[in-house]
């Protein structure tokens, strides 16, 4: 178990005010990481290893620097410090370089966002190993294609302690379990398919060795005889698996970094309709049990529960403390915790599952993969590799691949027509499958 | 090591590194921000039967590296101890990158000095340009390495960036160009001569940033201009080189040693050796000095990439791939600098032959599914090619294609080949900075994301 004493962030508290620092933060992240990979039925790697980092924020003669150091010997990091703060003395000043007004910041109490599972420290090297083997057992020689299976345990322990020079103390405890198989077959001719799949979670029993393997195999299977389609404008399913890729182009535009320095398709947008007035959503940081939730931010800000796109309208932007000062305008958080897709259209009580969603769309692309690709900043146009099945009537017909979708994010988004109620829980953002119509796909 | 060997494993190698990194950033045309990081540790390592046991401390005190050595001793499962290690010999290699001007002796008032006066260069250049970042980086990493064999080496890895960003406005629209440079080098980097390069990089694109529309998609020929399009040497073939991959048989390349893949006119070399460059390796970090590996030469696949294992497997000497990202990690196969040599003729000629396709020189990012074959890259800049001319630009369009018919598709080569020496990071597992080259080249079909 990792020892919880963060002394050492006081003492380093006290030695960036000796080097002359006005203000001063100081974050301690200790890491405990294990993990078991099992090749083929036998045990190929195993990895166990902890760390300590400590994060040095140091505000000196109106200028700013971050630093950050695993020599946590007291001599040693005197000295980092008293470097630290002479590189700082020669900087340019910025006056949007402070740390946030107290009120602001996260002051309890503390409130139980169930984070860790104190199952993890039950784990031993064996109990790893075996995991792991069990996932890989479960399809090996199961199928003549077979070619690899690789099946890997990992569980880490990420702590954090962090304060300032005004008062703000904040501590958080997270534990991470994750299964997952990685898969090859024989395809045809050359071709080797792989597919993935795993089980995460904060709680230990959320990664489930058990149908892990044999969902990765039934993934590889899915892709074989994969066929090109003509280019045209299709309606898309994309599997929460993957979702977050046209999720976070969104994100980064609505983040005050982008924002003040120009470079989003979402500037000067706040309080306009860009989108649809089916597309709320939503940051909370306070669901228990995902691995999102926080209490405070980076800067020690509160967290609060946000809508951040209300029927269309952009309601708030993600906007930290130095953004905020340098864009003159409120602070509202560093990033999102846990994002929240709300439902589209009445009927609530329907379960939205990837097969439901597959049967309201009717024809289409379902989108299991993302090849590559990026989306411009700036513009929000965006390209990107795909793969995944054609479907009619609600059921699917056949795997594609070698396609790309181009188009524009604002234009995406505003022909978004359905939002699952699957969100992947055992990811940050919890990104649900989604729906769009009319997407131009480039083909043969 | 007598820890790391305790259970009977085969092999077992120790990593020291000790690593610091400094940043300075100019945003709104301020240098306001520094940063710096220190980072250090030991990784150990053992190898039994090919299978790997590895763990490592931030701290070299015995007590800690004797437990790291005994968790990494526990892949072999015998409680008896297996081959005694052999004593050291320090290995003597070629330096690749030798440091001629030390980066702490260019203080930091005169790394502030040179940003400031780079994006003063760059704010000149248009009125359109509303905003410039840019960042100077150097990463310093004193390595100790030994090994079971008695293998010992020494290695100072310098690592320097120059990035910038511009962000430009017109008639409400805006728009963003990025250059970088990188190389393992000190801070002699530092000369006008590169801003100048540097400058006109950026330059260059702005007449075409706001003109510049998506093409129509579809499948077409593609020339890749000389440089940057490496990337494509890089997706397509050069992770499924990596041997660790076909130890798996996950590869597409699998089943392809010795035999032609693709025309007599192409040579396609891993390069540890490049003077200078981001991706030269003296020595990699299991032991095995750098080295130019031919994977295709005339045609034909001669090698994969290899580290200890994969080498071991296949029953050939490694090749000098084995790398890591920090001693946080295991060695695994990654390649360094990926080019193609000069074929013959002249890029005019290339554009010149093509009735209707597209002509792409820069590029952001790509990706491969290496046991399909199916890889990507993005295309941030090019033009249309109609009658054999360059008309339209274009602009932001991911392109798509499968390895190997790729490779065989290529029909031309020009003699142009040179590197491209931008901050060219891959990311398999683990971070690895690498570099790319080609000589212009035409895919004879792709598929080009677009309009319809």
């Amino acid at each position: 178990m990792i020892p919880f004493d963060h002394s050492i962030v006081e003492t380093a508290l006290q030695m960036a005010r000796e080097a002359g620092a006005a203000q001063a933060r100081i974050a301690l992240e200790r890491s405990v990481e294990n993990s078991a990979t099992v090749l083929d039925g036998r045990l190929d790697k195993t990895l166990s290893a902890s760390g300590s980092t400590l994060f040095i924020q140091l505000y000196l003669d109106g200028r700013y620097g971050s630093f950050s150091t695993n020599r946590l010997e007291e001599s040693a990091l005197r000295e980092f410090i008293r470097h630290a703060a002479a590189a700082v003395r020669l900087i340019t000043p910025d006056p949007c370089r402070r740390l946030p007004d107290p009120a602001l910041c996260w002051k309890g109490p503390a409130r139980d966002l169930r984070q860790y599972d104190p199952a993890i420290e039950t784990l031993t090297p064996e109990a790893r190993r075996d995991k792991a083997l069990s996932a890989c057992r479960e399809i090996l020689g199961s199928h003549r294609r077979l070619l690899s299976v690789e099946t890997e345990w990992g569980d880490n322990i990420d702590y954090s302690y962090t304060a300032d020079s005004q008062g703000f103390a904040g501590e958080t405890l997270q534990s991470n379990h994750t299964i997952n198989a990685n898969v090859s077959i024989r395809g045809r001719g050359d071709e080797r398919p792989e597919a993935w799949w795993y089980e995460s979670g904060i709680r230990l029993d959320e990664a489930n060795p058990k149908g892990c393997g044999r969902k990765a195999l039934q993934r590889a299977l899915d892709q074989l005889h994969p066929r090109k389609l003509r280019s045209g404008r299709y309606d898309i399913v994309i599997d929460n698996m993957v979702a977050s890729k046209v999720v976070s182009p969104l994100i980064r535009a609505l983040s005050g970094g982008s924002l003040q320095q120009r470079s989003s398709f979402l500037m000067d947008r706040l309080g306009t309709q860009v989108f649809g007035e089916n597309f709320t959503l939503t940051d909370d940081p306070f669901v228990p049990g995902l691995p999102g939730s926080r209490l405070f931010d980076g800067d020690g800000l509160a967290t609060a529960r946000r809508e951040i796109i209300a029927r269309g309208v952009v309601n708030a932007y993600f906007i930290p403390h130095y953004y905020a000062l340098k864009m003159g305008i409120p602070a509202t958080v560093d990033a999102p915790s846990v994002l929240r897709f709300s439902r589209i259209g009445e009927n609530s009580e329907k379960v939205l599952n990837l097969p439901a969603l597959l049967e309201q769309t009717g024809q289409g692309i379902l989108i299991t993969d993302f090849n590559g690709g990026n989306c411009n900043p700036s513009t929000g146009d965006f390209s990107y590799g795909i793969r995944g099945f054609r479907f009619e009537k609600g059921r699917i017909v056949h795997p594609v691949r070698e396609m790309n979708i181009t188009g524009n994010m604002l234009e995406l988004w505003n022909h978004l027509t359905a939002v699952g109620d699957d969100p992947r829980t055992s990811s940050r953002w919890a990104v649900p499958s989604l729906a769009f119509e009319g997407v131009n796909f480039s083909g043969i | 090591m007598e820890s790391a060997l305790s259970r009977s494993g085969d092999y077992a190698d120790i990593f020291f590194e000790s690593t610091t990194s400094d940043e300075l950033t100019l945003r709104d045309g301020e240098v306001s921000a520094v940063e710096s990081t220190a980072d250090y540790g030991v990784g150990i390592r053992v190898i039994k039967d090919g299978h790997t046991g590895y763990a490592y401390a931030e701290s070299t005190l015995p007590a800690e590296m004797e437990r790291a050595a005994r968790t990494a001793a526990s892949i072999a499962d015998c409680p008896a101890a297996g081959t005694a290690p052999a004593p050291l010999t320090r290995l003597q290699v070629t330096n690749h990158y030798p440091i001629r001007t030390p980066w702490e002796s260019l203080d930091v008032c005169a790394r502030k000095a040179f940003l400031s006066h780079f994006g003063e260069r760059l704010s000149a250049l248009s009125p359109l340009i509303v905003r410039v970042v840019a960042n100077l980086a150097y990463d310093h990493s004193d390595i100790l390495f030994a090994n079971s064999l008695g293998d010992l080496f020494c290695d100072e890895r310098p690592i320097l960036s120059l990035v910038a960003s511009c962000i430009l406005e017109k008639e409400g629209h805006s728009e963003n160009v990025t250059v970088s440079r990188s190389f393992r080098r000190g801070s002699e980097m530092l000369s006008e001569a590169l801003l100048d390069e540097m400058v006109a990089e950026v330059e260059a694109h702005i007449p075409y940033l706001f003109e510049a529309r998506r093409p129509k998609g579809g499948r077409m020929p593609v020339v890749m201009a000389a440089g940057s399009s490496g990337i494509l040497l890089h997706e397509a073939i050069g992770h499924a080189f990596e041997a660790d991959f076909n130890r798996k048989g996950v590869s597409i390349f699998s089943d392809k040693m010795g035999k032609r893949i693709c025309s007599r006119q192409i040579n396609v070399v891993d390069d540890a050796t490049l003077p200078g460059n981001r991706g030269a390796v003296n020595i990699d970090d299991e032991g095995t000095p750098g080295q130019k590996t031919y994977m295709v030469r005339e045609g034909v696949l001669t090698s994969y990439l290899h580290d200890r294992i994969s080498a071991a497997h296949y029953g050939v000497a490694p090749t000098g791939n084995g790398r890591r990202e920090s001693f946080r990690f295991n060695p695994i196969p990654r390649m360094r600098a990926t080019y193609m040599e000069s074929g013959s003729g002249t890029q005019e000629e290339i554009i010149h032959s093509v009735k209707r396709g597209i002509f792409v020189d820069s590029f952001t990012n790509g990706e491969v599914e290496i046991g399909a074959g199916d890889f990507t890259f993005y295309v941030k800049s090019g033009f249309l090619i109609e009658n054999g001319r360059l008309t339209q630009p274009i602009k932001d369009i991911n392109i798509i294609g499968n390895g190997p018919q790729a490779l065989a598709d290529i029909v031309a080569v020009a003699a142009d080949s040179r590197i491209d020496n931008s901050t060219w990071t891959c990311g398999k597992d683990q971070y690895c900075p690498v570099s790319c080259g080609m000589p212009s080249v035409l895919v004879k079909s792709l598929i080009v994301g677009g309009d319809l």
